[in-house]
């Protein structure tokens, strides 16, 4: 069994994302620790583009903030090969085609792969561009994530057949951030991924409360919360440790 | 875009191939072959054929009754005829059989293609034979008007030269055959080949967008291919360019220009006669009102210094669509009246605030916006970029620059013109300005790209000449970015060229050397604006000096007996104050 299928096994998995070197990278180790200390299942590690075009002004600012702040692949790497020391759950990369394009897909998933990375998701990558990627991400057994929206209709049973690692279901229409009311039919949309595949789907976009995680985790295999963690993070700065922690424990408190 | 056809299907595992793959057609072949299927195993595979594949069934000179029968039972959704079958069989089995009929032809030489250009089927299929994988002499196609199939040897190897054809469809079999039957793999392969193809100018282009807007630009492309075969709307966007817009826009010959620089005739096309005062209302008539029948009710698009904004807003104020605009924040103080002129005409203009606060950062929060609402919106994309199918259809709508340039210098030269000539940020002007004399070998196209303070500061937005390839704004292209891939910050002094990429079919153009991109730095930009201001009574928009500029370098070494064509994209008022701050005048807007 590999590391995502068993952050998945017998329980909703509680997915927390972080923007990689904001305020800086130091700093994302520590939140990386503390939130697998308080029940993190999986990690999304967000490599920061210069134009994040599906991200809300929350992830936009952390993301621009964070290449001020010198963030870059390199020292992303060496980053997680830090944290792989001690860290055992999955650990993804989530971030825009150009940084990996730009990077060379042999060279970015061999780094991928020596480091301890799972699996990556790449929003401006739709499942018509796939082939892109996929060659060299099996070669080095990292797992493609893909996303499913709210207008993917008869998308999906095509997305969900090719899907490996989990789903990415995306709540909402528009682009990443709090949302307090999540109007699309998620219910039918699982249905027909469960029809299709038995990849877990996890549900985000807009999640924030553990009101909203443990309602959504009912009917999904696991919740995604990013804006509102680089919310945190944005008014405690390097302090934000211990509201991290708490956080991610109260939402995944919420989800058993 | 080209379908593609998988032939000769008769086992079972080969349907679960095509239902992985997804070709648009399947055939079964009815005739003697080793291929051969009956009435019943064709029933069997037909009904595990995923329902969005058609299938075609493959006759050679066979009784109308047994054909009409395969029909009546929806065992086939189309006949393809492949022996000496001639118009009166083919109408005697139209009143029998209500499915399209595919005539397949014989071709030996160019007149096989001459005689059945008129044929009664309803579409036809050219083949070197009958399945025995060879090819034939694929340039007698050249020109060839009517939509057809393509089919006889084509494999991995000769494919891309099979899409330069362009044919309606291309048709496999052999090809992706391993041993006489059909090999899963081949057939992956090629329908991806194709599909790819589809959406792509060799290497570059292609979609690459968040699956929020998949479906939508998946409808669009649909809805454009057709509606701009669609007589009434070619009528409507005609009477809009001719009565509304001022078209066709004059070619007019730059008498004192030519004489000053002592070689080549200049003509110059004036795109920036048109209503709104640039080519940027060409493409924006056609998209309003391709929205409009698309049943939308709302447009948004981003703008840099404003012309494009301007442009939608005055096509949906004319068609009536509520309109956004998404304008930089450092491009709303630069351009005021332009926002100004956008609020008279019932528009919207949000201030972007995010990122570097130019244009780049306009369009990622158009397409943001888009992906909040797809449902009532389209997005009015102002040049040849973005993702497939916007390059195909602003260059379409933006092509008839040199429809009529061509017929004019024709015209008037009686001969094509040495060269033509335009600014490139995105690249909408010049691929217009470029379209119809691409397939005129002889005559250079030359984009001029902005150098800004120069090449070898950071201040410029030469894609082609610092840039390299990339993926951003939903297409494979060049951009000028850093060495992580983040995209840099670009700078010109014109405002509609501070783009820091370029539209896929430009860096196809450019790859095979059919066009050449030649850096013009904003000095020489702001010279040739004052110049052609002096010479010829025209102030041009400072986008266009860029043109004008490589024009006054080149023009005295060509011969006088040649002509040059300069697309004048737009013109100059919105530039004036600028250029005078530029001069060290202090004069605001």
């Amino acid at each position: 069994m590999n590391r995502i299928e068993s952050a998945f096994k017998n329980k909703k998995a509680f997915i927390p994302f972080i923007t990689a070197g904001y305020p800086n990278i130091n700093k994302t180790e520590d939140f990386i620790y503390k939130m697998v200390s308080a029940g993190a299942d999986l990690i999304e590690i967000g490599i920061p583009f210069s134009d994040p075009l599906a991200e809300g002004p929350v992830i936009q600012e952390s993301s621009q903030k964070a290449l001020e702040a010198g963030t870059n692949l390199d020292n992303i790497f060496e980053l997680v090969k830090k944290v792989r020391k001690t860290v055992t759950i999955p650990l993804v990369f989530m971030t825009y085609i150009n940084p990996v394009f730009s990077y060379g897909y042999d060279n970015f998933f061999k780094q991928c792969s020596l480091i301890g990375i799972d699996g990556i998701i790449i929003p401006d990558l739709p499942f018509e561009e796939k082939n892109e990627i996929s060659d060299y991400a099996k070669k080095y057994d990292v797992k493609i994530i893909s996303l499913i929206a709210p207008t993917s209709e008869q998308r999906i049973e095509e997305i969900a057949k090719d899907a490996e690692g989990f789903l990415y279901i995306v709540s909402s229409m528009g682009v990443t951030g709090v949302r307090n009311e999540i109007k699309t039919d998620l219910k039918s949309i699982l249905a027909s991924v469960k029809n299709t595949t038995s990849v877990p789907a996890a549900i985000g976009f807009g999640i924030h409360s553990p009101e909203q995680a443990k309602e959504m985790s009912k009917i999904s295999n696991g919740v995604i919360v990013g804006s509102a963690i680089i919310k945190i993070i944005k008014q405690y700065g390097p302090d934000a440790d211990k509201y991290i922690y708490d956080y991610v424990k109260s939402m995944k408190g919420a989800m058993n | 875009m080209t379908k593609i056809k998988i032939c000769g299907l008769f086992r079972e595992e080969d349907i679960d191939f095509v239902n992985e793959a997804k070709p648009d057609y399947i055939g079964f072949v009815f005739a003697k072959s080793h291929r051969q299927v009956s009435k019943e195993t064709a029933t069997k595979l037909k009904n595990k054929l995923d329902k969005n594949i058609l299938s075609v069934g493959v006759f050679v000179n066979e009784n109308i009754n047994k054909i009409a029968e395969i029909c009546n039972e929806n065992i086939i959704d189309f006949v393809q005829l492949h022996g000496d079958e001639d118009d009166k069989y083919i109408n005697d089995l139209k009143k029998v059989c209500n499915k399209k009929i595919i005539k397949a032809i014989k071709v030996k030489n160019g007149e096989d293609i001459i005689r059945w250009r008129n044929c009664q089927a309803d579409l036809l299929m050219f083949d070197a034979g009958m399945g025995e994988g060879k090819t034939f002499d694929w340039s007698v196609l050249k020109n060839f008007i009517r939509p057809y199939f393509l089919a006889g040897g084509i494999n991995e190897n000769n494919i891309e030269e099979a899409l330069n054809l362009n044919p309606f469809c291309i048709d496999v079999s052999s090809g992706v055959e391993t041993n006489k039957v059909k090999d899963k793999n081949k057939i992956l392969n090629i329908v991806r080949r194709i599909k790819m193809s589809n959406t792509r100018f060799g290497m570059y282009g292609g979609q690459y967008v968040p699956e929020t807007l998949m479906n939508e630009i998946k409808n669009l492309e649909k809805q454009y291919e057709y509606y701009k075969n669609n007589p009434e709307f070619i009528k409507e966007l005609n009477d809009l360019l001719k009565n509304y817009a001022g078209r066709p826009s004059l070619l007019y010959y730059a008498k004192n220009m030519t004489k000053d620089l002592g070689g080549a005739k200049i003509y110059l096309k004036r795109e920036d006669l048109n209503h709104t005062g640039s080519h940027k209302i060409n493409n924006v008539l056609g998209q309003v009102l391709l929205a409009k029948k698309m049943g939308k009710t709302r447009v948004i698009a981003e703008t840099g210094a404003g012309q494009h904004g301007v442009a939608t807003a005055t096509a949906a104020a004319l068609l009536g669509l509520e309109c956004e605009i998404f304008m930089g924040e450092e491009d709303t103080k630069r351009q005021a009246l332009n926002v100004y002129r956008m609020k008279l005409l019932g528009a919207k203009v949000h201030s972007v605030t995010s990122g570097t606060r130019v244009l780049k950062d306009a369009v990622n929060e158009t397409m943001r916006e888009w992906s909040n609402r797809v449902n009532d919106t389209h997005y009015v994309l102002g040049s040849v970029m973005g993702p497939h199918p916007f390059p195909t259809i602003v260059r379409d709508f933006q092509s008839v620059i040199s429809k009529e340039a061509k017929q004019q210098i024709l015209e008037y030269e009686k001969k094509l013109p040495y060269a033509v000539i335009a600014c490139v940020g995105g690249g909408s002007n010049s691929m217009g300005m470029f379209y119809n004399f691409i397939e005129e070998k002889g005559v250079k196209l030359i984009g001029c790209e902005a150098a800004g303070k120069g090449l070898n500061t950071d201040k410029h937005a030469a894609s082609i000449a610092k840039g390299k390839i990339g993926i951003f704004h939903g297409m494979k292209s060049y951009f000028c970015q850093d060495k992580y891939g983040q995209i840099a910050e670009v700078y010109s002094i014109s405002a509609g060229l501070d783009y820091p990429g370029i539209g896929p079919e430009h860096a196809y153009l450019h790859d095979t050397g059919r066009a050449e991109y030649v850096p013009v730095t904003d000095e020489e930009a702001v010279s040739a604006f004052e110049y052609i201001a002096k010479t010829e009574g025209i102030i041009c928009a400072i986008e266009s000096a860029h043109a004008v500029a490589y024009a006054r370098k080149i023009a005295p070494k060509i011969d006088k007996n040649e002509s040059i064509i300069v697309c004048l994209s737009g013109r100059g008022d919105k530039d004036v104050a600028a250029i005078a701050r530029y001069r060290g005048e202090k004069i605001y807007e």
